[in-house]
């Protein structure tokens, strides 16, 4: 029995987690709060070098003030297959050139052409929307974040694993306890307010981004409901290096081909073939591999010679050092054979939240990835919407501090934590979180559980996942290291039951989510976001319906192609 | 995945420990040549931990400011989807 022993930190607002969300959430808070508000924020490993974000090219949308809102509202509700929250898209793509500036401010820089435009490009299933990226990507952008909220007086709590939150559920979040993730020292942090922001849940199968996603499942203990699990991002990947510019590989002539050397992406999607979004192009891989029709290649041949540097080289600096190290070798794979495969990089489960961020549970609040905002991000609005939600949770989090009282951490629930955390820790154990994990992972990427999903398979796959959280109560962890490590074990096996759960409730195919019994889109039935919540006795999985107050959520019909080459960078604005 | 660090030339400032995502580098204590005899010298040291878990990710490299970190940028323990 490790003693109750640790540290205590007092905030006014919690921030947990470090991506895009994290850090805005922080900011704005600092921001938004008058003066002499504590802000806190942690992250299990060093804020500003750690996850999604920092290893992104941080890609974001941004909406010049000329810029039709409207239609880019209209394109990503589509592109959503209508699960979206409109009004925070909105506010989200209405506030991100005021972002844009504040990034500037802090000392990023972006890209302009030679009359001083920025440099902006469109992005995979998206005709209005433009994209742009800070010099140095995620790396710089997180830094820089990181150095500004030092400036702003926000306290960072560096390797920090949160294993609880205290109030819930029933009651209000009074904030969390965690662990340091080297030396296991316990923490219980007071907050008058609690923002979870800890990304989407994964099961590592991310390259370069180990992000296990935690704090959502630790909002379900505390009461949150959550929403979108039967949604998931799949990308196109290789075994070998990690290529961040498909989409515009894409725009400037690569395509899909299979081992005949068909391009099939026309079959599967007439309007936008090769350019279609991600989960259009993932369930076409799906299908091409179950016909035998594998190995799958993105045939660059069709890129002129001048321009194929630009695709092994990169001003993000771990990928540029993949290009340079794997040398020859990558400029073979990557205009050669290479084959390519569609991995689950992370679901879309995150919490139930308005669009002021806030959870059902008072004090609680979702930013990043952990919110469910939407159902599809494509390329740049990942990290746009975790901008935009992020800055909008921090505000709401300060207009929380007035409404609710101050709160009252219960000596005994911490204790009980404390209790809980270390349970699994014991000195003789050996470490065999990794074991269950691959076999997690065998279950939820298979393509006929993942992707491609019916009935008795995805109960054949809720079988297994249960057989593994019998195996998963017997192991224990030597160290705090593994403790960690089976903590998030035990996430992505809660957060597996409820991807094969909601992918059972749903019956009708949209997105992401497409079930081979039920092939059709039905917006009749299921133009609802699928919520689970606990009820005491298991989860229970229920519909809200999706308001649309702002667009229509009908497909668009597509537009002339542009798959015609179309130049470096766009300049607009 | 990570494969050496030159530890001949390292400083032992623990940056590649810091910026590390997956906690694969650890700062261990190492016997050191003492400069007082009948004392033992001991000087902080990376030592590859965990490497199993290494993301590729070569922040140690990149941030190493001796640069003798050596990265490999193949990826051995990525999962497949069958």
């Amino acid at each position: 029995m490790t003693r109750f022993e640790g540290t205590l930190v007092d905030t006014d607002v919690l921030v947990i987690g470090a991506g895009a969300g994290g850090l805005l959430a922080a900011l704005s808070a600092k921001r938004h709060g008058p003066p002499g508000t504590r802000v806190t924020l942690v992250d299990s490993w060093l804020i500003g070098r750690t996850g999604h974000t920092a290893f992104s090219n941080a890609w974001k949308i941004v909406v010049d003030p000329d810029d039709d809102i409207d239609g880019i509202l209209r394109e990503i509700v589509a592109g959503n297959d209508g699960i979206a929250d409109q009004i925070l898209v909105r506010e989200v793509l209405e506030n991100s050139y005021a972002r844009l500036k504040d990034f500037e401010a802090i000392g990023m820089t972006f890209g302009r052409d030679e009359h001083g435009r920025y440099k902006r490009r469109p992005t995979r299933g998206l005709d209005l929307a433009r994209v742009m990226y800070p010099e140095g990507g995620g790396l710089e952008f997180a830094w820089k974040l990181r150095l500004a909220l030092e400036r702003e007086g926000v306290q960072l709590l560096d390797r920090i694993f949160i294993t609880g939150l205290c109030g819930g559920p029933g009651g209000r979040i009074t904030g969390a306890t965690g662990i340091h993730s080297r030396t296991g020292e316990f923490h219980a942090i007071k907050a008058r307010a609690t923002i979870v922001a800890t990304n989407a849940i994964t099961f590592r199968s991310g390259f370069v981004r180990d992000i296990t996603g935690t704090g959502t499942l630790l909002a379900y203990r505390a009461g949150a409901t959550l929403r979108n699990a039967e949604f998931s991002y799949v990308r196109p990947g290789t075994p070998k290096f990690y290529f961040e510019g498909i989409t515009f590989a894409i725009q400037e002539g690569a395509r899909w081909t299979n081992a005949k050397g068909e391009p099939f992406m026309r079959a599967y999607e007439p309007d936008w073939a090769d350019e279609a979004d991600v989960p259009r192009i993932a369930r076409a891989m799906a299908i091409e591999q179950e016909k035998g029709n594998a190995p799958l290649y993105l045939d660059m041949s069709a890129i002129p010679e001048g321009m194929r540097d630009e695709f092994i080289q990169s001003k993000v600096r771990w990928m540029d050092n993949f290009f340079r190290k794997l040398g020859d070798e990558a400029k073979t794979d990557m205009f050669g054979k290479t084959p390519y495969y569609a991995l689950n990089q992370m679901t879309k489960m995150g919490i139930r939240t308005g669009a002021d961020c806030r959870s059902d549970v008072p004090g609680l609040l979702a930013a990043g990835l952990a919110q469910a905002g939407c159902a599809n991000h494509f390329a740049g609005f990942h990290i746009g919407l975790c901008v935009g939600n992020g800055f909008i949770a921090g505000r709401s989090a300060i207009e929380d501090l007035d409404r609710l009282p101050a709160p009252q951490l219960d000596a005994a629930e911490v204790r009980a934590l404390h209790a809980e955390t270390f349970v699994p820790l014991k000195a003789e154990a050996q470490a065999e979180s990794d074991r269950i994990l691959r076999d997690l992972q065998a279950v939820m990427f298979a393509y006929d559980t993942g992707i491609l999903k019916r009935e008795d398979r995805l109960q054949g796959a809720a079988r297994r996942v249960a057989a593994l959280d019998e195996q998963f109560k017997q192991i224990a962890a030597p160290h705090t290291h593994e403790l960690v490590r089976l903590k998030e074990t035990e996430a992505m096996l809660l957060a597996a039951r409820f991807i094969l759960g909601a992918s059972l409730f749903r019956t009708e195919s949209r997105l992401s989510h497409f079930r081979e019994d039920y092939e059709a889109r039905d917006d009749k039935n299921w133009l609802v976001w699928v919520d689970v919540s606990e009820t005491g006795n298991g989860p229970a999985f229920t519909k809200t319906p999706v308001p649309t107050p702002l667009c229509s959520v009908e497909p668009i019909t597509r537009r002339p192609s542009r798959l015609a080459p179309r130049g470096a960078e766009v300049a607009s604005i | 995945m990570i494969e050496t660090i030159d530890l001949e030339k390292c400083t032992g400032c623990g940056i590649c420990d810091l910026v590390c995502p997956a906690d694969v580098i650890h700062m261990e204590a190492a016997p050191a040549q003492s400069e007082i005899a009948g004392l033992t010298q001991v000087k902080l040291l990376p030592v590859i931990k965990f490497r199993e878990h290494c993301i590729t990710c070569f922040s140690c490299e990149i941030f190493c400011p001796e640069r003798i970190v050596d990265v490999h940028p193949s990826v051995k323990n990525r999962p497949r989807p069958w």
